[in-house]
């Protein structure tokens, strides 16, 4: 229809196409500060305190496997000929992958408009960090001798030693180091007029100090926003070019060795979309329970929101579904015998079930979210977005360790058990993760109220400026 | 004129008037007012950016996006010496047979993009919290305690004391007729009253 049938007298009806609301209700500016300023400023629920002596017991249970593992060595690893790489490298994948999703989210959404993403942005982007804090772990200790990390930066030494700027694995500190320093400024930078509303409302003289020094003395004068829009974007653009080189590189680990089931070129797509899909199955792990425990945040996190995220995870799932296809096709249409090999190891092998296990949950669950009943369905997609993550960790597993299992020569083929400091490492690092996002709930604002404000109906002026 | 409330120490100089408007609508139409009345050390303080504020105040776009290209331009030129230098003159190791010198390029790639990338986000926070006059521990307007302690409930507007137009009198009937709330006298605090 062209634009000239309509005239003044009628009005096409645009309710069929109207995006959904952002925030429901109605609800005003002063709700939506009340209602997120009210997490931090509330009671502590019981539950906070049992859920942080849990998983606060996991971490202190892995930084004492860590602590043990430097004193003793590696070898209270299940790492051996010929799998060096086991669940420490693993582990590594998997979180900073599972890191993508949160700045996808933040910055590649902000940057096309999608305005639902607003109110899951935070949360998403605070997801990010700590994932980031949890991979971190892995790549200091996995060398073995901790004390000689610094032989990963160029420091002028007096053994006159530099480090390999070749090698894919030096370009993993540069690659991880900017990734946690570029997040987390993302992150708290967003989160300064917010940390200085939290100042403004304190009550007690300590908390109007901590806030205070965390908001930097943020007025919110015009100059102020100006400088502070114009920040966002760059940063925003900054991380969407972030999302895609991290995994890149971390991709290239695998992919520029010669390791057949490594040595492919699809590995950073691969990876991409491995950490897209964990990150979303994470930030609806982390939103559908945190709206479920603070009845006032149901208005802000909308199910429509949570459903668009479901729907990122079905179409990063497929995409790495059609990878794992792909994959398999090329092993067997390359007529290359070794890499025929490491593929029929792979589901037939003593590792075989960790590759059944992920390609079962991988290739089916995110397929049941194109039923809008599952997808709309909070308690169901709880539990799917967990076997997500599940089959993703199985999938990094599948990856970095059985390739190794099966390389070249018969004679180096092996086998993998992990020991009990490998498993407790591991969930030590989600206790560490849900430990950081109990107290980033507690003490800073879950979600950005001024852009949420912002976003709002008639929150901007019906007739702003006459000089645009 | 009517007497204004008062905030600060009344011994201290006047630091400006303060108002509180319900809608950036009318705080915009206030700040023409004041503007056109030839008044031009105006702010405005609001709870979440307001479309078309910067432009009716007539704000020069910010140069943040210029800083960041430097930080970026000086991070590629850091990150290519710092590979460039030690890998090709003080301790040059050829791995796999990857070619060094300039044919070698490509492998410097990565760090060059992660460096940038992490130098550039430096400089965009510490020039919006440099640009934006932070930080800073306390300020005039926080004597004023309806802004200090609710500063998100309303937008604010200050016409500082030390405009040249500056008259107690006339700028708070401007703004009471530009209906304006809460209008106060915002003097300084006594140096010593923490």
């Amino acid at each position: 229809m062209s634009a000239s049938a309509t005239n003044e007298t009628e009005t096409p009806d645009l309710s069929a196409i109207a995006r959904p609301p952002q925030v429901l209700n109605n609800r005003g500016p002063l709700w939506v500060t009340d209602a997120v300023c009210s997490i931090v400023e509330g009671k502590t629920p019981l539950w906070w305190y049992a859920g942080i002596t849990v998983s606060g017991a996991f971490a202190a249970a892995g930084l004492a496997c860590i602590l043990y593992m430097i004193v003793t060595g590696v070898g209270v690893w299940g790492s051996n000929s010929p799998a060096f790489w086991a669940w420490d490298i693993t582990n590594f994948i998997f979180w900073v992958s599972m890191a993508h999703a949160g700045s996808f989210i933040s910055a590649v959404l902000f940057l096309t408009r999608q305005k639902w993403s607003l109110s899951v942005s935070r949360a998403a982007e605070a997801m990010t960090v700590f994932a980031i804090v949890c991979a971190g772990v892995y790549p200091a200790i996995h060398i073995g001798r901790v004390w000689f990390v610094w032989f990963l930066f160029p420091v002028p030494n007096n053994y006159g030693m530099w480090p390999n700027f070749s090698s894919p694995l030096l370009w993993d500190v540069f690659a991880v180091s900017s990734y946690l320093t570029v997040s987390s400024l993302f992150w708290f930078a967003g989160m300064i007029p917010d940390l200085a509303v939290l100042r403004d409302r304190a009550t007690t003289k300590i908390r109007k100090f901590c806030y205070g020094v965390a908001s930097l003395g943020w007025l919110g004068t015009a100059r102020q926003w100006r400088h502070y829009e114009s920040m966002y974007v760059l940063l925003a653009g900054l991380t969407a070019v972030l999302v895609v080189t991290v995994t890149t590189i971390v991709a290239s680990d695998c992919a520029t060795s010669v390791i057949p089931g490594w040595h492919a070129t699809i590995f950073p797509f691969y990876f991409m979309a491995g950490a897209v899909y964990s990150g979303s199955a994470t930030v609806l792990t982390l939103l559908i329970p945190l709206r479920a425990l603070y009845p006032q945040l149901k208005d802000l996190i909308t199910p429509s929101q949570l459903e668009k995220v479901a729907k990122l995870l079905l179409m990063m799932g497929s995409c790495v579904a059609y990878v794992y296809v792909f994959e398999l096709f090329c092993a067997w249409y390359s007529g290359n015998a070794f890499e025929r090999g490491a593929f029929w190891e792979r589901f037939h092998g003593t590792a075989a079930w960790y590759a059944i296990t992920c390609l079962t949950i991988n290739l089916t669950v995110p397929q049941l979210f194109w039923f809008k009943r599952i997808r709309t369905c909070l308690p169901l997609v709880f539990v799917l977005a967990i076997l997500c993550n599940v089959g993703m960790w199985f999938e990094r597993f599948m990856i970095v360790t059985t390739s190794l299992l099966h390389d070249f020569l018969p004679s180096s083929w092996g086998n993998f058990h992990p020991s009990i400091v490998d498993i407790l490492t591991a969930t030590g690092t989600v206790g560490i993760f849900f430990t950081l996002f109990l107290l980033f709930i507690r003490f800073v604002p879950v979600m950005s109220m001024n852009e949420l404000k912002a976003a709002l109906p008639g929150a901007q002026p019906q007739h702003s400026g006459e000089e645009h | 004129m009517s007497r204004l409330p008062l905030c600060g120490s009344p011994f201290q100089p006047l630091h400006a008037v303060g108002a509180r408007f319900d809608t950036p609508d009318a705080l915009i139409a206030a700040f023409k007012r004041l503007r056109d009345a030839g008044y031009t050390a105006v702010d405005c303080y609001t709870p979440y950016p307001v479309h078309g504020l910067a432009e009716t105040m007539r704000l020069p776009k910010s140069l943040l996006s210029f800083l960041v290209l430097g930080g970026g331009l000086t991070a590629i030129v850091l990150a290519l010496s710092m590979q460039l230098i030690p890998s090709n003159l003080i301790y040059p190791i050829v791995v796999d047979g990857k070619p060094t010198g300039l044919a070698g390029l490509p492998q410097y790639v990565p760090i060059v993009v992660a460096l940038t990338l992490m130098i550039g986000a430096v400089a965009a926070v510490k020039g919006m919290i440099i640009l934006g006059g932070m930080p800073r521990l306390n300020h005039p307007m926080l004597a004023w305690d309806l802004f200090a302690k609710d500063a998100s409930r309303g937008f604010f507007l200050a016409v500082a004391a030390r405009d040249r137009n500056f008259s107690i009198g006339a700028v708070s009937e401007i703004l009471e007729d530009a209906g304006a709330g809460d209008i106060t006298a915002i003097h300084l605090e006594e140096p010593d009253s923490e």
